[in-house]
């Protein structure tokens, strides 16, 4: 380590490391002596599951967090680790989960922020754009450095993310679950840009917990398990490598995830409980973020809908709930049309919904879970003597619904200081405790652990037997495979096709979530700008 | 509308226009960081109050005290906008109370005015005022000489100011900095941006630009002092900056057609016109009513232009 | 200039400031509640003492003022009563409003119309006497007072418009509309009897038989207003605790979007609650007329702040209808002192400072009960 120029340009070199590093929270062992190492010129997976203490290290290695024991080198040598100014000064990159662009500024804007380069004071944007241009041709990351972020799609975004990284000498890039947003094509363009990465010398973390996706992209696989690294894989010497066993390193036993057979509840004669017709809603500017959807559901039935975020789904379930106005088009729960863009209408018309925001908008987080239990019925008048409320019938109802659910806190827990899976089975109990008819459930799994996610698909699964009809909306794919009955696919705002779940092709489902209709008559359609305020600020910009 | 009328109308506008541009930069400034401040009022009459002690008692040749006075209400201005900004972006308190704290600790029966008590200020004049200066001898140019060739000193460096903020924004990378912060914090932390240290310097910017827009009330408004001599243009500062979408430009034209209606009263009233003064001392309150009404139901619906971070407390670990 | 506006440069400085916030995991206890407060209340002391050192007064010297203008000398106590009461309606005026965070920044001038419509009533109606003119006074001043801030609660309801900055505009035009009614005009509420009366213009006065009654014993005298106010808080800490409207209201505080998901009518509550907020400071206001002044005098009405100090009350009281009795009496009572001592360690507008400096220090206090300091990185 003394000969710098020697360890470098060995293929070998370590570029990223930690050593024996520890970190705690109060009640919490998040990192237990882990040792981990990155070298330059390999893309290194590093498996966990949720709270397994990926995001923790990663934190540590990108100085947001100071290690309690142990430390972190780069490219060999130990390093004290102030700010991300400080990670980035030494090479190190991390592109996160939620992208660190700021939305209302342009490509080049965003690549040149807080970056040390030309003159102190003054910026210049067309220099700017000619310069991002330039770099992005050498980098092989196509993008417009003209464009609002606002307006490119998250595939595009993570790009932006790379080369601002590439720019400012990236010599270890850490992605954090990078294919969460992507297609499966655009994830196959990532995997080839991580490669190529590789292949020029660079280090790549790549943080998943996807077992195909870090077998078809890693050199080698370091797992970590409840904050202690189970182990690290070559994959180039073992290529034929057990999942099952990788599987086991993570999890600590064997993964029962997976698609779970049920017995057909469907009956296709009977008419569908859910039936959606050529639903229609305009976002801020007049164009349709929904365009003509029409899908329906029966009971007993669930059915996903796969897609790239912001294709439209938030805005599906929302008109559902009655959280939209519709343009066009109508809501039918078992045979009766909801009043559109009325959540009471949809509440009284037995629909439930399970928001993908579930302290934004579930639930009430500064009150307690009693209080959040009655969210929806305190106007039953069951829990009222005149105006006034009758808490301890709102305390008893809330054990009753909450029994069997497991839940880790009373009544009178406050509901922000739950974990996301407690939340969540709150959110699911009282959403079921009305007995609906539809249930509209989006991320439904989103940053919960293996046990929490067994116990959410489970508890869908239930819902559908009791003879719920079930709309599953997830941007995880696995996910709405393993869950469904039939698979909806959106992109741009359209239904590109529906199919059946059992034996369903992913290349298929990929090309639908990029606009592909099955139909070859139709249309493809085009991803809508994620922020409605984007053309504002273009317009401000132009002006 | 004769043509004399209009031409005092724009100039009285001007007038009293000048000090809305410069708070309303001020408030823009820190703004565009994500900090909402609502004492603006508190901070031009603390500006208000030094530019007049100094100017009343300060010997000396007007050409060195007039600036000592202007200077003085910036920093004494940007010292109470510290207190907000400690409050709201070190503890991360609600920037709308706090505001609101640093109005009433400030404001017409606040400090301004224990000060005004303490230095004794009431009744006499200051002896120091800002006069017009006649640029290029242009003055008697119709129409545009008494607009743009006849004013004091402040309404030049007005102009020069919403020039220079414009540019900063737009065109530096202190103000790529700003944008990014109040857009997005936590996207400009993560590079290497210190939002601490970007929402600091703006909001005491700001302090200082309100400061100095009050000290033009004490120098080229009202040569006396009185208790709440800003009378409100804080808030319509305030205002002003969402009529102006966040935008300095926008922020001059609104200044002034405010500037135009505070005056529309003298004027007409000089011309014999009769109506209750009351009324006429309304419509700058009322004009701000119906500027926000227009603005937030059509245009503004999308929050056009206003920074998505603006009022939201930053902490890296997002509580 | 645009140099001035760089932040300053000492990158390394501010990174290694080693003091942080950490959010709190434990909820803070009942007394640890109850402390905040009084700490930062002594905390505010302090500084206010520090402030009148810089000015050359002695504090200690002053507060022994205070405490005599506000508790210990003659009458003081019935002064501060007298004080309080206009507060104690402002007070629960903004704590309604803002505990809901709707910003009704409009008390002052609520308070305002509550007077011109309570004296407008009181003079049309005083002769038949009390048993029909306060209650009249009283629906009277609540209406005007709902009809007043229904305008920004409606405009922000429907048209979206930051109500702080039209609940503010609202005072001045109040204000003026005070000032045209006595002072620039031949009106209903001005008295036009006697000479004098046209050079120095006032308010038209109550029959005596429409004075609102105050409760005398052991030297104190306690006005009805007070009575009213006491009652209101605790009528309106239960409808905020114990009815299924309250409910509403804390959950579209705690989280408007789950309010709206489920199907609560979040413009309906916020316009009901503006409008509460409104006929409660516009009670204070018939209070000044039928307790007080017995007339429409607007430089009483206006010089005291009392809508700006409801604010501060309110947050004193951290915005619970309960403890807002107690820290109207508080501000009642530096309220007080600043209207009567008038005297140069004391002015009126030190009560400003005072209040200001308070609400920085109750703010700060806030923090500390949701966060703590850490020493050292995380």
């Amino acid at each position: 380590m003394n000969e710098p120029s020697l360890t470098e340009s060995r293929p070998t070199a370590v570029a990223l490391a930690a050593r024996g590093v520890t970190k705690r929270f109060p009640g919490v062992l998040a990192n237990d002596n882990v040792e981990f190492e990155v070298r330059a010129g390999e893309v290194h997976a590093l498996l966990g599951e949720n709270g397994s203490g990926k995001t923790t290290l990663c934190k540590v290695f990108t100085g947001l967090y100071r290690a309690d024991a142990g430390h972190v080198e780069i490219a060999g040598r130990p390093v004290d680790l102030h700010s991300p100014a400080d990670v980035h000064a030494r090479g190190v990159f991390m592109v996160h989960q939620h992208f660190s662009l700021v939305e209302r500024m342009t490509v080049a804007e965003n690549v040149m922020l807080g970056w040390r380069r030309g003159s102190r004071f003054w910026f210049d944007r067309r220099a700017a754009e000619r310069e991002v241009a330039e770099l992005a041709t050498l980098h092989g990351l196509p993008v417009d450095p003209a464009t609002l972020i606002g307006e490119l799609s998250m595939g595009e975004r993570q790009r932006v993310e790379i080369l601002k990284a590439l720019c400012r000498g990236a010599k270890v890039l850490i992605l954090d679950e990078p294919t969460t947003v992507l297609t499966p094509q655009e994830a196959e363009g990532l995997f080839e840009s991580l490669r190529r990465l590789a292949e020029a010398g660079s280090a790549v973390v790549f943080i998943s917990h996807k077992l195909h996706e870090v077998l078809s992209v890693c050199d080698r696989v370091s797992v970590l398990r409840r904050g202690v690294m189970t182990g690290t894989v070559d994959l180039r010497e073992q290529r034929a490598v057990d999942t099952r066993e990788l599987a086991r390193m993570m999890v600590g036993r064997e993964i029962e995830l997976g698609r779970r057979e049920r017995e057909e509840l469907v009956d296709p004669h009977a008419d569908p409980v859910l039936e959606l017709s050529e639903l229609t809603v305009t976002g801020d500017h007049g164009n349709a973020v929904l365009d003509s959807v029409t899908l329906d559901v029966h009971a007993g039935e669930v059915l996903g809908v796969a897609g790239v975020a912001g294709n439209g789904q938030r805005e599906l379930a929302d008109a559902i709930a009655g959280l939209r106005p519709l343009a066009a088009g109508t809501v039918t729960v078992a045979g009766k049309p909801l009043r559109a863009g009325s959540p009471l209408a949809a509440i009284a018309g037995g629909v439930a919904f399970v928001p993908e925001d579930r302290f934004g908008v579930g639930l009430a987080p500064g009150m307690t879970v009693a209080e959040n239990m009655v969210l929806k019925s305190f106007r039953s008048g069951r829990f009222s003597a005149g105006p006034f409320v009758r808490r301890r019938r709102v305390v008893v109802h809330t054990e009753e619904q909450l029994d069997g659910y497991e839940l880790r806190g009373g009544p009178a827990s406050v509901v922000g200081k739950l974990s996301g899976g407690n939340a969540q089975k709150v959110l699911l109990a009282r959403e079921m405790s009305g007995e609906p008819k539809v249930l509209v459930i989006a991320a439904p799994t989103r940053g919960l652990d293996v046990a929490a996610t067994e116990t959410v698909r489970e508890l869908i699964a239930r819902a559908a037997e009791a003879g719920t009809a079930v709309v599953m909306i997830s941007e995880d794919l696995d996910e709405v495979l393993d869950v469904s009955d039939r698979v909806a696919v959106m992109c741009g705002g359209r239904v590109t096709g529906v199919l059946p779940a059992a034996g369903a092709d992913v290349e298929e489902i990929g090309l639908l979530m990029m606009g592909h209709t099955a139909d070859p008559a139709g249309p493809a359609g085009t991803p809508a700008p994620a922020d409605p305020a984007v053309a504002s600020a273009r317009a401000e910009r132009t002006a | 509308m004769n043509h004399g009328l209009f031409v005092a109308l724009l100039a009285t506008g001007i007038l009293y226009g000048t000090p809305l541009v410069i708070a309303g930069l001020g408030e823009l400034l820190a703004e565009r960081s994500g900090v909402l401040n609502l004492g603006v009022e508190g901070m031009m009459l603390m500006g208000a109050v030094t530019a007049f002690w100094v100017a009343r008692g300060v010997a000396g040749p007007s050409i060195l005290v007039l600036p000592l006075a202007i200077v003085l209400a910036g920093v004494v201005a940007a010292a109470t906008a510290t207190i907000h900004a400690f409050l709201t972006i070190t503890l991360r308190t609600n920037q709308i109370v706090s505001g609101l704290a640093l109005t009433i600790f400030a404001g017409a029966s606040g400090l301004s005015s224990y000060i005004a008590t303490v230095a004794g200020l009431g009744g006499s004049p200051a002896t120091h005022t800002l006069r017009a200066i006649n640029v290029f001898g242009l003055k008697n140019v119709p129409v545009l000489g008494p607009l743009l060739f006849d004013e004091n000193a402040l309404v030049y460096v007005s102009w020069l100011m919403v020039v220079g903020v414009s540019l900063y924004i737009n065109r530096t990378r202190p103000g790529l900095h700003l944008r990014a912060v109040g857009e997005d914090p936590h996207a400009a932390d993560s590079m290497g941006i210190s939002v601490t240290r970007v929402r600091y310097a703006h909001t005491i910017a700001g302090g200082a630009f309100a400061g100095i827009g009050g000290a033009f009330y004490t120098l080229a408004i009202s040569p006396e002092w009185s208790d709440g001599i800003t009378n409100g243009a804080g808030w319509i500062a305030i205002a002003l900056v969402i009529f102006a979408f966040w935008r300095p430009t926008g922020v001059l034209a609104g200044a002034y057609l405010f500037g135009v209606v505070t005056s529309l009263g003298s004027n007409l009233e000089a011309r014999g016109v009769q109506l209750p003064s009351e009324l006429f001392t309304a419509l700058p309150y009322l004009l701000t009513m119906i500027v926000l009404v227009v603005v937030s139901s059509g245009l503004g619906k999308r929050r056009l232009g206003a920074p998505a971070g603006l009022g939201i407390p930053y902490a890296r670990d997002g509580g | 200039m645009t140099a001035t506006l760089q932040p300053p440069v000492r990158r390394r400085a501010a990174q290694a400031v080693p003091v942080r916030l950490e959010r709190r995991l434990d909820q803070p206890g009942r007394i640890h509640s109850a402390l905040l407060p009084v700490g930062s209340l002594l905390l505010a002391m302090v500084l206010v003492g520090v402030l009148l050192g810089i000015a050359g007064h002695d504090p200690f010297a002053a507060l022994s003022q205070v405490v005599s203008a506000a508790v210990t000398g003659q009458g003081s106590i019935s002064a501060t009563l007298t004080s309080a009461t206009p507060l104690l309606f402002t007070g629960l005026a903004a704590a309604v409003a803002f505990r809901m965070r709707i910003w009704n920044i409009g008390g002052e001038g609520q308070l305002y119309i509550g007077a011109i419509c309570a004296a407008g009533v009181g003079i049309a109606t005083g002769a038949s006497g009390l048993a029909v003119a306060l209650p009249l006074m009283l629906i009277a001043a609540a209406l005007g007072g709902a009809l007043w801030a229904a305008i920004p609660a409606l405009l922000r309801a429907f048209l979206n418009t930051n109500e702080i900055l039209t609940s503010l505009m609202l005072n001045y035009v109040a204000g003026l509309l005070l000032g045209y009614l006595i002072l620039d005009s031949t009106s209903y509420w001005r008295d036009m009897s006697g000479p004098t009366a046209l050079v120095y213009p006032q308010g038209k006065s109550l029959a005596s038989a429409a004075f609102w009654p105050g409760f005398t014993g052991g030297g104190l005298i306690i006005p009805l207003g007070l009575v009213f106010g006491v009652a209101l808080a605790v009528l309106v800490f239960v409808m905020i605790r114990h009815t299924w409207f309250g409910y509403q209201l804390r959950v579209t505080a705690d989280n408007a979007q789950a309010g709206r998901y489920a199907g609560m009518a979040s413009r309906r509550n916020l316009v009901a609650v503006m409008m509460l907020s409104g006929a409660l400071a516009a009670l204070g206001g018939a209070s000044q007329v039928g307790d007080f002044s017995h007339l429409l005098d607007p430089s009483g009405l206006q010089q005291p702040q009392y809508g700006y100090t409801g604010i501060v009350v309110a947050a004193l009281a951290r915005y619970n209808p309960l403890a807002v009795v107690l820290s109207a009496l508080f501000l009642g009572a530096i309220t007080n002192a600043g209207l009567n001592l008038q005297s140069a360690t004391f002015p009126q507008s030190l009560t400003g400072v005072i209040e200001g400096i308070i609400l920085f220090c109750v703010l700060g206090g806030e923090v500390l009960s949701r966060y703590r300091f850490v020493w050292g990185r995380r």
